[in-house]
């Protein structure tokens, strides 16, 4: 350990000093022109460079360890990448500084307070934030599969798989809509269908949604069934073609209604791209990205078929917020 | 129970709610008098958990690569949290102008309440201070030192005409303790700064600073410096605006050639000195003016 203070004090020769002044007379910047590291009021505009920034830990320590020239030099794409990306950069400095504090602090004893344990304690800003950050992060791991870089596809479903079950704690339905905006764009990477859907739905999120729920769940557990009366709502856009999905016991099924002419008396093809996210369910046919109608539509438009026979509960408060984010996206198309 | 960085990488949903419990606990900390405001201390909160998420740390699993973070003893995890937080909670502070001298200020030694938090586990550290105060002091550590070391003599040097801001920047190395150089200096310019007396030593230290800068960017052999020089020699006030425009090719001379000319621009624009998309007036705001004033770059 004397050794390591020996060394350390020799850095500190005249040449440092002199550097330091230069620093000061050079680029020392009035206090409030700092740059900032993030300006984005709870967006995350900023593109940053993955590769590079996971080996900033690395390099930053290798530099507080005093690692020698030959150690350094895997880092250098990194150095020089840093020299012109100013997000990865700023990542850096913030990094440095950071790690910096931790340098020869042992082991300490431990610590005792009391964390929570559960979400429902953790401000909904956040939680909403999280979300959009894991969802973020795996549609850019997506996006660099999709034209070959990684393949890296079971990484983002990890990532999407927490954001909808962190999000399913969120509950109000505007909030939990917030949360899971991105999910219908990331959608399109799960789904390889190449025919054009006849209807793409949505789950309509409700601000009164929670409160409506607790009331189903309460006049259900009043009543001795559970599922019946809770449902999660579609909407097809500006079409306004609408359909619900229900619960029968463990069942999802499917209602449509004000199909077009052109799908009346056909079997559809219901697509459920993040089907696969979340494993409770066992869809019928064993594929969710092509769920053939049991029955085809009807003279007047409307169609009712089941889907898929789950654990969770859509009388469930945070079942129901899994379940919702599960269709953030369901297409139907003609089977044939 | 504390979480670890383990459980933030391989078990989010349950160690959640403690990072940010933790986290929002240290950025009312440091917060000061916004400690209350729920709006900025998610600001500080939602920054730190997107630098870790970004880091691939949070719910990356074995997904995501290790790093240097995931060899942090618990301690020091929650000190490169802590330091983090506190970190995004000064540049809060300065955005709200309350902070205007040193981070000291926002540290109370005195706060019995603090010392005796028990998630305040940070140490000091028992190598003593950390080898260098900034990044780029290291860098500059890194780089050669030699070639510096005789530029900055030369510039100092170049001050011999005005004894007295000659005299101020010796002081002011001294007082540093770069005794060698002082020492240098004072020998090679005895009689010019024998009778000086100085009474205004800030304004003379101001005076020669600006000389130094504009002396190291001359000398420079950067290319991206030598454009910043041009730009600050030949920007003039626009009439009415507060701002500095100069014409592309008012910038180009024999020292740099056009093609060089849009290298240095595009380096500057890209580094944030300039707002510039190659337009064919370059300008500039008065406080892009002083930081091209002092940029300086190592190196062609």
């Amino acid at each position: 350990m004397n050794k390591q203070h020996d060394e350390l004090a020799n850095i500190r020769n005249e040449d440092l000093l002199l550097a330091q002044w230069l620093l000061q007379i050079l680029v020392t910047t009035p206090q409030q022109e700092l740059p900032t590291f993030t300006n984005k009021g709870g967006q995350f505009q900023e593109e940053y460079h993955r590769e590079f920034y996971w080996q900033l830990p690395d390099f930053v320590q290798a530099l507080l360890n005093n690692a020698t020239q030959e150690e350094l030099i895997r880092f250098g794409p990194l150095v020089f990448h840093l020299i012109g990306c100013p997000t990865c950069h700023t990542a850096y400095l913030e990094i440095y500084d950071a790690m910096r504090a931790t340098i020869g602090i042992d082991e300490a004893r431990p610590l005792t307070s009391t964390l929570p344990h559960s979400t429902a304690t953790t401000s909904t800003h956040i939680l909403v934030y999280m979300c959009q950050l894991l969802i973020h992060q795996a549609a850019g791991i997506l996006s660099e599969a999709h034209y070959g870089h990684s393949n890296n596809v079971s990484w983002a479903r990890s990532l999407l798989q927490q954001a909808i079950y962190l999000s399913s704690h969120v509950m109000q339905g505007t909030q939990r809509q917030r949360a899971l905006q991105d999910l219908v764009e990331v959608a399109t990477f799960f789904d390889s269908t190449t025919t054009p859907a006849a209807h793409s739905y949505l789950p309509v999120f409700s601000s009164t949604g929670g409160s409506r729920q607790r009331k189903i769940k309460r006049r259900a557990e009043t009543l001795g069934r559970p599922n019946e009366l809770a449902a999660i709502n579609l909407q097809s856009g500006l079409s306004k073609q609408v359909g619900t999905i229900t619960q029968n016991l463990d069942m999802l099924e499917l209602h449509l209604e004000e199909l077009g002419q052109d799908l009346r008396g056909q079997f559809l093809l219901i697509t459920i791209p993040f089907g696969s996210l979340l494993e409770p369910v066992r869809w019928i046919g064993g594929n969710p990205l092509a769920i053939r109608s049991k029955i085809p539509v009807g003279e007047e438009g409307s169609l009712t078929t089941p889907l898929g026979s789950t654990d969770l509960q859509l009388s469930n408060l945070e079942d129901y917020n899994l379940l919702e984010a599960m269709f953030i996206k369901l297409d139907v198309r003609t089977a044939e | 129970m504390p979480f670890t960085a383990y459980d933030l990488r391989y078990n989010l949903q349950d160690t959640f709610p403690k990072l940010c419990a933790y986290l929002q606990q240290r950025a009312k900390r440091w917060l000061d008098s916004f400690a209350y405001d729920s709006d900025e201390v998610d600001i500080v909160v939602e920054h730190v958990i997107e630098q870790l998420t970004r880091l691939g740390l949070l719910g990356g699993g074995d997904h995501a690569p290790e790093t240097a973070l995931d060899r942090l003893n618990n301690a020091q995890f929650y000190a490169f949290l802590n330091q983090s937080v506190k970190n995004k909670a000064i540049d809060r502070l300065r955005r709200h102008r309350l902070l205007t001298s040193s981070l000291s200020a926002f540290e109370n030694p005195g706060n019995l309440e603090e010392e005796n938090d028990p998630l305040n586990t940070v140490a000091d550290s028992i190598w003593g201070s950390p080898p260098f105060p900034t990044p780029e002091t290291a860098a500059l550590q890194a780089a050669s030192q030699e070639e510096l070391r005789i530029l900055i003599k030369y510039c100092i040097e170049e001050l011999s005409s005005a004894p007295r801001q000659l005299l101020a920047v010796i002081q002011e190395l001294d007082e540093m303790g770069i005794g060698d150089l002082v020492q240098e200096l004072k020998e090679k310019f005895h009689p010019q700064l024998a009778d000086v007396e100085l009474s205004h030593l800030s304004q003379h230290k101001d005076h020669a600073h600006k000389k130094l800068r504009h002396c190291l960017q001359h000398n420079s052999t950067n290319l991206a410096v030598l454009v910043a020089l041009r730009l600050t020699e030949y920007g003039q006030y626009s009439t009415g605006f507060d701002e500095i425009s100069v014409d592309f090719k008012t910038l180009v001379n024999e020292r740099i050639s056009e093609e060089e000319m849009l290298k240095g621009l595009n380096h500057l624009a890209r580094v944030g000195l300039l707002d510039w998309h190659g337009e064919e007036i370059v300008r500039i705001s008065p406080v892009q003016l002083k930081h091209l004033a002092r940029f300086y770059e190592e190196g062609e």
